[in-house]
């Protein structure tokens, strides 16, 4: 497993084949991410297990507990004091930094799928850097819908070599994979396959030149428990019709309640800032399509 | 706030699986005993999925998680993958099973001749309700009347005749070979095309359900093969091993195993049969009928999709397969929110747009 994983961050993007066993965890839940946190976790580590932002999730809570019985690691749910975290379709909102691993679980690892289902046929095109269906698959988009269509799991160009799906994060968490500090590891236990996006490494979705790639929008949108704007937010529906905000990132909102409360916490540096800037200035284009 | 909840999550998930096993009521042993002796049929098809030949921890399983068939499997495999290989057991050849069920189709007689064994395939489906009636006497047990001469215990194969009479290829020369070498899907990935060992190994651990969906399909008309089966067996087969010390073969103990062979004519282009194969430990027939044919099926010069080899030993992986299907329970509201986010930018851009009749006016 370690060995397929340092195969995996020399080769940024590339999908390495791997035995994947059977874990007293149902294939399709985690078993990929779970594998790769198992076979890196040590006794000086302290890990913090997620599924869409929340670490209350009954998912994240059953994996934590899990990794906590087999290993007796520490946990957290405050992504700074993490050295490892697992998590399912999201990035916490704070940086990650230097020496931090961050485990995606993977539910279908072939970024070229909608586009060549014959999985041996899509290797032939990796293998060629042929992504011109890719391409096309965009453009059609455009010209069907007038914007991209896809939702998370938006396909990446990962140095400049291999196409790489980032699991199904949503588009805002896409450019966090840019030039990161941390390690990202990302495992699909039932399709057998794991790749990585070592630290610094160039990391962009496609896009054509006049019409960009964009995050989702988070305009007025306001976290009805801590106040916060421009994170991530879950769209919560209520009765009368209306609908209210709240922080995808339970970690950070914790600690923003808590500060709010006069408790002294560490909130670290976010990705986006209060006015909704990216911290990687330029990456994300300014909006240039007529809508 | 969350880090409440954390908790609270938490003692859900136990109270959950309380509530589970309250409903199933209580297990003991002598349940797990009874499930074991009376359902071996189940228990092969849950070890034969399960690629872990071990009734007692089968029935266990089964009773452990209620009867739901999938996680029964998930529970074995899962267990199987922490044990250490001790040994390779040393290949044998189909007739040198204890064979108990023979049968061809392809002939009224074969040499060794048909042999119906233990079998419901004559029997009446009549529901014999009169078990339900505590106040009559069980029926009494009938003995089995000996034969005046014994079945053989192993059959020759019918493809050995079939290849005298030129109908079949020769069967490919195997040169000896290391089993450590034999490619195997508990320990590394499969690609397609994959390696007929591998091949072969999936089919006798895939969901029974599964191939006979797409195997049925076949049957049915979305298939080129009008199936004749060959030969179905039911056996017991020793399993062979080295004494490390001596070298010397020893039988560690027997299991139940199925065969199944397919043939059909002009395959490939041929003047000849083609033969599909399948095999699967437990007595399994519907299992291995399925599985042999969609043998034959995917080395047809252009399958149906359905029929592809990929695309069958892919779908029938019981526990990949259920696994998947059951994991939609988990939220996904911010992969959902994503989709909302670009489905909202397509309403508002085909509002802004202008329709193309006003713009030729």
């Amino acid at each position: 497993m370690r060995r397929r994983l340092l195969k995996a961050v020399a080769l940024p993007g590339y999908q390495v084949p791997y035995a994947s066993r059977e874990l007293p965890i149902a294939r399709g839940w985690g078993t990929g991410g779970l594998q790769v946190t198992l076979s890196l976790v040590g006794p000086c580590d302290c890990i913090k297990v997620i599924d869409q932002g929340a670490d209350d999730s009954v998912n994240a809570a059953n994996l934590r507990r899990f990794i906590a019985r087999m290993t007796g690691v520490e946990t957290t749910t405050d992504a700074l004091q993490a050295t490892l975290i697992q998590s399912r379709h999201r990035i916490p909102e704070e940086r990650l930094r230097e020496g931090q691993i961050l485990v995606l679980q993977v539910p279908s690892p072939e970024p070229l799928l909608p586009v060549q289902p014959d999985l041996a046929k899509a290797r032939e095109m990796h293998a060629d850097a042929d992504y011109a269906l890719m391409w096309l698959s965009l453009y059609e988009q455009l010209v069907q819908y007038g914007t991209f269509t896809t939702g998370a799991e938006y396909p990446v160009l990962v140095h400049g070599r291999y196409l790489m799906s980032p699991s199904p994060i949503p588009r805002w968490d896409t450019p966090m994979l840019h030039q990161a500090a941390h390690v990202t590891l990302l495992a699909a236990g039932r399709e057998k396959r794991l790749y990585a996006v070592p630290p610094y490494t160039d990391v962009y979705p496609l896009e054509f030149e006049d019409v960009h790639f964009r995050v989702e929008s988070q305009q007025g949108r306001v976290c009805y428990q801590t106040g916060a704007r421009h994170k991530l937010m879950n769209e919560l529906p209520q009765p009368d019709g209306q609908v209210r905000y709240q922080l995808s990132d339970s970690g950070y909102a914790t600690k923003l309640w808590q500060h709010q409360q006069g408790d002294t916490v560490t909130i670290g540096a976010t990705y986006y800032d209060d006015a909704g800037n990216f911290y990687h200035r330029g990456y994300l284009k300014p909006d240039t399509d007529p809508a | 706030m969350a880090y409440v909840a954390t908790r609270g999550g938490e003692q859900a998930m136990r109270h959950a699986e309380q509530f589970f096993r309250t409903l199933n009521g209580p297990v003991d042993t002598a349940c797990i005993r009874l499930i074991q002796r009376h359902m071996p049929y189940l228990i092969d098809r849950i070890m034969g999925e399960a690629s872990l030949y071990a009734p007692e921890l089968a029935a266990l399983a089964l009773v452990q998680t209620g009867g739901d068939l999938y996680e029964a499997v998930l529970l074995l495999r899962a267990y199987r993958s922490t044990q250490p290989r001790l040994a390779y057991a040393i290949p044998i050849e189909s007739e040198q099973t204890l064979t108990v069920r023979r049968i061809s189709a392809a002939f009224q007689d074969v040499p060794g001749g048909q042999m119906l064994g233990p079998t419901l395939d004559y029997s009446h489906r009549l529901l014999q309700t009169e078990l339900l009636d505590p106040t009559q006497a069980p029926p009494p047990r009938v003995p089995m009347p000996e034969a005046d001469t014994a079945a053989p215990r192993h059959y020759q194969p019918v493809t050995t005749w079939q290849r005298l009479n030129g109908l079949l290829d020769a069967a490919p020369e195997h040169p000896p070979c290391d089993p450590v070498d034999i490619p195997d899907v508990t320990r590394q990935p499969v690609t397609f095309p994959a390696p007929r060992a591998q091949r072969l190994q999936l089919l006798a651990r895939a969901d029974t359900g599964g191939l006979l969906t797409l195997g049925y399909a076949g049957m049915n008309g979305y298939g080129i093969t009008h199936p004749t089966v060959n030969e179905l067996c039911l056996a017991y087969a020793d399993v062979y091993l080295r004494n490390p010390l001596t070298g010397t073969p020893f039988s560690a103990g027997r299991v139940r195993i199925s065969q199944a062979e397919i043939v059909t004519p002009f395959r490939g282009g041929e003047a000849q049969l083609g033969l599909g194969f399948a095999a699967t430990m437990g007595w399994n027939e519907v299992k291995v009928i399925a599985a042999a044919m969609l043998d034959l099926e995917m080395d047809g010069p252009d399958p149906h999709p359905a029929h592809q080899e990929a695309f069958v030993l892919t779908h029938t992986e019981a526990v990949e397969a259920s696994g998947f299907c059951i994991h939609y329970k988990l939220p996904h509201y911010v992969t959902f929110q994503s989709n909302l986010d670009s489905l909202r930018r397509a309403q508002t851009q085909a509002s802004h747009r202008v329709p193309a009749t006003e713009q030729n006016e």
